[in-house]
């Protein structure tokens, strides 16, 4: 079952973190076309070869509806595939798989998938507040007759932060919990990011002190372990056998891949520190055919130090409640023995929105492409990604393995 | 009685669960097929998909799942519940829910502590939100927490915190005088409810009726604060509302006058609805040639929150 190996990702691209309030301002779909250039340069490729598009459907600035037709006509693209997908920071993971398994189909050749993050430049007539009203209730719907507007935003429930912070403090009760190896996953991927100079926090050192030092946002997630929002945007190629041998670069081909949601609030899982990335990856693992100990580098989606944590142990790096001795016993540099977040995670990138998961998935493809600059791995054939989207409710995994 | 933090709005579906809570009983529907409890409110069973469901009543004890304290509110309505005692409660009958504790010091929150309901009025219509406190605490099961209440209950309890002795400072004594000048503020104090009424009587009086203070209905819709917010102006002489505890008095003086102001500012806003309090400072004493003047720093809060909603410098001067 699933896929074989034939599509690759063979080029990408991604703009430098940046914040809000300097960075360029750019329609979104200019964006796409921007960095689909720019990922079309960086593989070789030429337009013409693209027949497939997976686009980051909300919040498109420019269209609420009928994205991927608009975004083909602005392209001057011919597809044979359109896709949106909507499943938060698990899109980046979600949008490969899909892709890859046009390719695999025969559908496509090459599929761009592509997440613009930049704000759009406000018309004369556009009131710029709905962007507050939207940020207002992080993400929450307000909807008439959403679960979340009636039953959790009057008691305050809402965003990520607390979502997080009570996983945190249910797996602190039935596991224990020690602040130290939480702090030690932000610092080693600050270490990964010191040897990236893309990364918001290159030539930044952190201690464990500093993030124990930082201010509590929501006990026990103090501001350290949570990501910083950044504009951004991130574009992927995913081709063919035969159209990846024409590119440039060494393809990372998805072997395995594997997605679970099952709920919007965690508060309604069936065990909240149990967590969808578990079959998630217990599936990609097994298409895939490779175990655990064949991974040479771990890109884990981290909006919060929890998000690490409990992907180590359930997709099964770590044994279940003994991940923070885990932590503490390896170097998750890119120096260590369990590579992990080589660029420096989202935590030490920066998150640009829903593209902030592309940087797990570029991160990989330039691992295997030999491309990672001072923080090259010597060795890295196999990776495994992992995207998370909402509070731990959309999870996905993917395998990738070079060509 | 308006207020910015978001009220549940019933729907078909649920209002069974929202009446019952005005009355102060728990509701929750159970699928006659499978017996298996259903939360949040659906027409059908989660689990064997059956639409034959009850509405029962349950004794709504359970055990607390989850919780965390916020040390930055959730959003800035909720500042003067900080912390916030975020919870998920999972009842007797397995279902869980998202709430609030009340009632309980953080040091005595644990998971898995037993818990049991306190229906919570939050608006003049009678909306109730179920909260929950620990079974072994002997708190009313319904209570009132309209901005209204809330403010009358903070009133009585400022009446009885009048400072007995206070320090008298003659006002030519200029280092008396200069020894009040001070980095720390005062005790807070009274509160008082800023209400839409309130608002709307200041836009008339002032002629300011922009919609961001007076259209609830728009503002809702369009404001970046979620719902009106008073005028800058109003919550700045509503400080004349707010008696703060003095431990000092100045005294001997002929005539004191009010100079205006050296800087005023408006840094947070004040959503309808808000209970406001204030604190004060004195900033710095000079003597003049006319007599002492005396500038105080006077701010003005939301309940709960740590910015400011008016900063404002009087200069007085004592002859």
């Amino acid at each position: 079952m699933g896929l074989k190996g034939n599509a690759a990702i063979v080029g990408a691209a991604q703009y430098r973190p940046e914040k809000y309030a300097t960075a360029p301002r750019m329609f979104h779909l200019e964006q796409v076309a921007d960095l689909a250039g720019q990922a079309l340069a960086d593989a070789g490729l030429k337009a013409s070869d693209i027949d497939g598009l997976v686009i980051h459907g909300p919040q498109f600035h420019e269209a609420q509806v009928f994205v991927p037709a608009m975004a083909a006509e602005y392209l001057g693209l011919s597809l044979n595939f359109a896709e949106v997908v909507d499943l938060g920071g698990c899109s980046s993971v979600a949008a490969v798989w899909r892709a890859a398994m046009a390719v695999e189909m025969g559908l496509c050749q090459a599929v761009l998938c592509v997440i613009p993050a930049r704000m759009a430049p406000f018309g004369p007539d556009e009131d710029p507040s709905w962007m507050a009203r939207a940020m207002r209730f992080g993400g929450h719907s307000t909807a008439f007759g959403a679960p979340e507007a009636e039953f959790d935003l009057p008691y305050g429930h809402m965003g990520q932060n607390t979502g997080y912070a009570m996983i945190a403090q249910r797996y602190a009760a039935k596991y224990g919990y020690d602040p130290v190896a939480m702090a030690k996953i932000a610092v080693d991927q600050r270490t990964n990011a010191l040897a990236n100079p893309d990364a918001s926090f290159f030539g930044k050192p952190l201690s464990i002190e500093d993030v124990l030092a930082s201010k509590m946002v929501a006990e026990p997630l103090r501001v350290l372990e949570i990501v910083m929002p950044v504009a951004g945007g991130a574009a992927v190629i995913v081709a063919s056998k035969e159209v990846a041998a024409r590119a440039k670069n060494r393809g990372a081909c998805i072997t395995g891949f594997g997605e679970h949601l099952y709920f919007k609030s965690p508060t309604y899982a069936t065990e909240m520190t149990d967590t969808p990335i578990g079959p998630a990856a217990e599936r990609a693992f097994a298409m895939a055919g490779i175990q655990r100990s064949d991974i040479h580098a771990a890109q884990i989606y981290d909006c919060y130090t929890i998000t690490v944590l409990l992907t180590l142990e359930d997709a099964g790096f770590a044994p279940k409640g003994e991940g923070m001795r885990w932590v503490r016993e390896h170097d998750l540099t890119y120096k260590g023995n369990f590579p992990m977040n080589t660029h420096g995670g989202q935590l030490s990138f920066g998150q640009s929105g829903t593209a902030g998961g592309m940087s797990q998935v570029i991160e990989a493809f330039h691992q295997i492409s030999g491309r990672a600059g001072e923080r090259q791995l010597k060795r890295c054939d196999t990776v495994f990604v992992s995207g998370t989207g909402g509070v731990m409710s959309e999870q996905g995994a993917l395998i990738l393995q070079g060509a | 009685m308006s207020t910015n933090k978001p009220l549940p709005t019933a729907t078909e579906i649920s209002a069974p669960f929202w009446n019952g809570l005005k009355a102060g009983r728990l509701t929750i529907p159970q699928c006659k097929s499978c017996g298996h409890w259903v939360f949040f409110p659906r027409r059908h069973c989660d689990k064997c998909w059956s639409q034959d469901l009850a509405w029962k009543e349950v004794k709504g004890t359970g055990t607390l799942y989850t919780y965390t304290l916020t040390r930055v509110p959730t959003l800035p309505d909720f500042a003067d519940e900080m912390p916030q005692k975020m919870a998920v409660v999972e009842l007797d009958e397995g279902v869980r829910i998202n709430t609030t504790l009340i009632g309980v010091d953080e040091s005595e929150i644990k998971v898995g502590m037993r818990v049991k309901p306190v229906f919570d009025t939050v608006s003049a219509n009678g909306t109730a939100l179920l909260r929950f406190t620990a079974a072994d605490k002997d708190m009313a099961e319904r209570i009132d927490s309209t901005p209204a209440a809330l403010a009358a209950a903070a009133e009585a309890a400022a009446s009885t915190a009048e400072v007995a002795d206070k320090r008298q400072v003659r006002f030519d004594d200029e280092a008396a005088m200069k020894s009040l000048v001070s980095e720390a503020y005062s005790a807070w104090s009274n509160q008082i409810v800023v209400d839409q009424a309130l608002i709307d009587e200041f836009a008339k009086l002032s002629g300011d009726d922009y919609w961001i203070h007076t259209d609830p209905e728009r503002a809702r819709k369009q404001s970046p604060f979620g719902g009106t917010i008073a005028h800058g102006a109003l919550v700045q002489v509503l400080q004349s509302r707010l008696r703060i505890p003095l431990d000092y008095e100045v005294v001997g003086f002929n005539n004191m006058v009010n100079y205006g102001s050296d800087r005023l500012r408006f840094p947070a806003p004040v959503p309808a609805g808000s209970r406001i309090h204030a604190r004060t400072r004195v900033k710095s004493v000079e003597k003049l040639p006319k007599g002492m003047q005396l500038t105080m720093e006077i701010v003005t809060h939301v309940v709960g929150s740590e910015r400011p909603s008016v900063i404002n410098d009087l200069v007085i001067l004592y002859m």
